[in-house]
């Protein structure tokens, strides 16, 4: 199946396509940051055990709430004295300094702010590209289907569009991920279980003779749920985008011409109508996947999503620590940022490049 | 009946169709759950006659379709069961919560509408300076920004720092405030109106304050969207013969912009506004949980964490009914502005 999608895309690309895609990447600096961006989100998730400085889930209480490089913070401390041999609180007001060994600071429990980070762009990606690929493993098919035999199947299987659309998504999805728990896969990581990580790490010296931390975790949690779930609940762009794709094709010559020959309906279906409609699903899959960043996001804030290692889960820790912290909140939220911008922007490249004449914006949780 | 008439009474009876998948789908969703209500009420050391005595209570030994009549009919005479955590009626306590989210909805279209729309216009009359740059990359950014995240990074800034704003809460509602305008009046009090202007601004000022910091948390999203549909469709119209004719004929250039070109522009305005209104609803969601703002949201994050289905269900029926009726007004209104469409 996905053999076949990617044969169809590489199809797909005439000379053309692929000269107007480089000629709007050539002239758009907006579309080379958003490239830019992604390249960098996505070697950080995929190479986050040699990339984050510490073990992301590592605590050190003594190191707790240190401020990011270039700020500083007041912490109150109370300290015991003795004083003529009665002992004496002593309340005072202790500046404390950024480190360069916690260059984004730390959190509540002292673990380090950019490992962290670092961390939580695999949550996200894992959870926006299997979501918005359960997505269009759903919706496509509905769409085409419904789109090529128009009539009673059509306004049925519209009609189910029509209810799922009726629910908002957050509000769908938490319903969803609250009846069905939050089932989590321990994936184990290869680049830690290999040794790959620690060797790599071995070899690096880092400035200043400080140590670089070895010991990532063994395994990344996939929260599962969530992806089923964020999946579920977006498959009807996809089926609506499909369907409209289906419906402009369903009446051209070759697919009369196929249909006289007696092509069956699944292989029309599958020889014409999908390879024609591909490009738009393409478009509308990229803003998914950044709605679908932001919906994970939203679900792990209101601890949802069966995983502690999500920038939506640290700004719920964050918000703990809003008066005195205020970085633990901010930091994992620039990166969700950074990340749907980036993506934004691609999706707005290929939109201006293959001109699928849909609109919408991956955004809005 | 006019076209626009059939046009509605359509569109009306596929909404009541779309209401009644939505009941099913909510019903359904019961049986597709792991655990039995039963679990949820009775005692852990209960023997198994009164949990047979509970599930009858509940109707659980009836035929699926009984169930399921019963459900439906229920839900037209407005009940929608009974809480199994405070076993209250979940009705009453879905509708107490209500006005609290309408307002947070309302207040934040009305800063989005406020803001976007100059916003959109002076980027699309003003192209390639300063402004539009501004606009657009405000638009930009805020298009991608979660805005749980910018929630708490606005009580940081206006609530922590500068105290300027409270942290959370609604300790006033709109409705209790404009209640000191309105209540006086009455046989037994005599009819003229001693109108209660102390109370009443006080009470508006509590609430104002309260409310600032979700509705620009919730209305962010929309005025960036709303400011770059606007550019878009003022750029389109602006270009269109009958601008240039109505300026030709001497008008002047404010009149067309406004009276002519931004009239046309709100038409598609209108309507993704209205696609977006389920986005605007999740929203208030996740907003009432950053500010302990005590609407439906946080009605039904507590609900999910107790697993107290019934008043999941009583509030996902309302907010997929109310949404598909508010879908049927925005294309109605959409019809209205637009007759054309019914040609």
């Amino acid at each position: 199946m996905i053999r076949r999608l990617l044969d169809a895309v590489a199809g797909r690309l005439s000379p053309r396509t692929v000269q107007n895609l480089r000629s709007e990447f050539d002239t758009s600096p907006l579309t080379k940051i958003g490239v830019g961006i992604l390249v960098v989100v996505l070697v950080t998730a995929v190479f986050a055990p040699l990339l984050a400085p510490w073990n992301p889930e590592a605590q050190n209480l003594d190191r707790s709430q240190q401020p990011p490089l270039g700020f500083t913070s007041a912490e109150n401390q109370t300290t015991q004295e003795t004083v003529d041999g009665e002992v004496q609180l002593i309340e005072e007001t202790v500046q404390v300094n950024a480190t360069v060994t916690h260059p984004l600071g730390t959190d509540g429990l002292g673990r380090d702010m950019l490992s962290r980070v670092v961390y939580g762009a695999r949550t996200s990606l894992a959870v926006g590209v299997l979501g918005t690929l359960l997505a269009m493993l759903v919706g496509v098919p509905v769409g085409l289907v419904a789109g090529y035999y128009k009539g009673r199947v059509d306004d049925a299987l519209m009609r189910v569009a029509d209810v799922s659309l009726a629910f908002p998504s957050l509000v769908l999805a938490i319903a969803l991920v609250g009846l069905f728990g939050q089932a989590a896969v321990e994936v184990p990581d290869p680049l830690v279980t290999t040794g790959l990580a620690a060797a790599i790490r071995g070899i690096v010296s880092l400035p200043g003779g400080l140590t670089y931390p070895t010991g990532m975790p063994e395994t990344f949690t996939l929260p599962g749920t969530v992806i089923l779930v964020v999946g579920i609940v977006n498959w009807v762009w996809f089926a609506r985008v499909a369907r409209g794709e289906a419906l402009g094709v369903r009446d051209e010559e070759y697919v009369k011409a196929a249909r006289s020959l007696g092509g069956s309906d699944q292989f029309i279906i599958r020889r014409h109508i999908l390879p024609n409609s591909i490009t738009p699903v393409l478009v509308l899959a990229t803003i998914q996947i950044a709605a679908i960043v932001l919906l994970e996001s939203a679900l792990s804030f209101l601890g949802f999503s069966g995983t502690t290692l999500s920038w939506g889960f640290d700004i719920a820790q964050g918000r703990q620590y809003q008066t005195t912290s205020w970085w633990i909140a901010a930091m994992p939220g620039l990166a969700i940022v950074l990340t749907v911008i980036g993506i934004n922007l691609v999706g707005d490249w290929l939109r201006d490049a293959l001109d699928p004449g849909i609109e919408g914006e991956g955004g809005g949780v | 009946m006019g076209s626009f008439g059939r046009f509605l009474l359509k569109r009306s009876l596929q909404g009541v169709v779309v209401i009644l998948g939505v009941i099913s789908v909510l019903f359904a969703l019961r049986y597709v759950t792991p655990g039995s209500p039963v679990d949820f009420i009775a005692p852990l050391d209960a023997s198994d006659a009164t949990r047979r005595r509970i599930a009858e209570s509940l109707g659980l030994n009836q035929p699926f379709y009984v169930q399921y009549g019963d459900y439906v009919v229920s839900l037209l005479q407005g009940e929608m069961g009974y809480s199994y955590r405070s076993r209250t009626a979940v009705a009453p306590r879905v509708f107490a919560k209500l006005p609290a989210t309408l307002e947070l909805a309302v207040a934040a279209t009305v800063v989005a509408v406020i803001l976007s729309i100059p916003l959109g216009v002076i980027s699309a009359t003003r192209r390639h300076t300063g402004p539009d740059y501004a606009a657009t990359v405000f638009s930009f950014l805020g298009i991608s920004t979660p805005n749980f995240w910018l929630g708490v990074m606005l009580v940081i800034l206006f609530a922590v720092q500068f105290g300027v704003f409270p942290t959370s809460g609604r300790p006033v509602g709109l409705l209790d405030a404009l209640g000191h305008l309105v209540v006086i009046a009455g046989p037994e009090r005599g009819w003229a109106l001693p109108l209660n202007v102390g109370p009443f601004l006080a009470a508006m000022q509590n609430w104002l304050l309260h409310v600032t910091l979700p509705a620009i948390t919730l209305g962010t999203y929309f005025t960036a969207l709303i400011t770059r549909l606007t550019r878009s469709g003022m750029l389109d119209e602006l270009g269109q013969g009958y601008v240039q004719a109505a300026r030709a004929k001497g008008l002047p250039t404010t009149l067309v912009r406004y009276r002519h070109a931004l009239r046309n522009t709100l038409i598609p305005v209108i309507t993704v506004v209205g696609l977006q209104l389920g986005t605007l609803i999740g929203g208030a969601v996740i907003t009432e949980a950053v500010f302990d703002w005590p609407g439906l949201g946080s009605l039904i994050i507590d609900a999910i964490n107790n697993r107290d289905w019934p008043l999941i269900q009583g509030s996902l029926v309302v907010i997929g009914a109310g949404f598909v009726v508010v879908n049927v007004v925005v294309d109605a209104l959409y019809v209205r502005l637009n007759p054309r469409v019914l040609e």
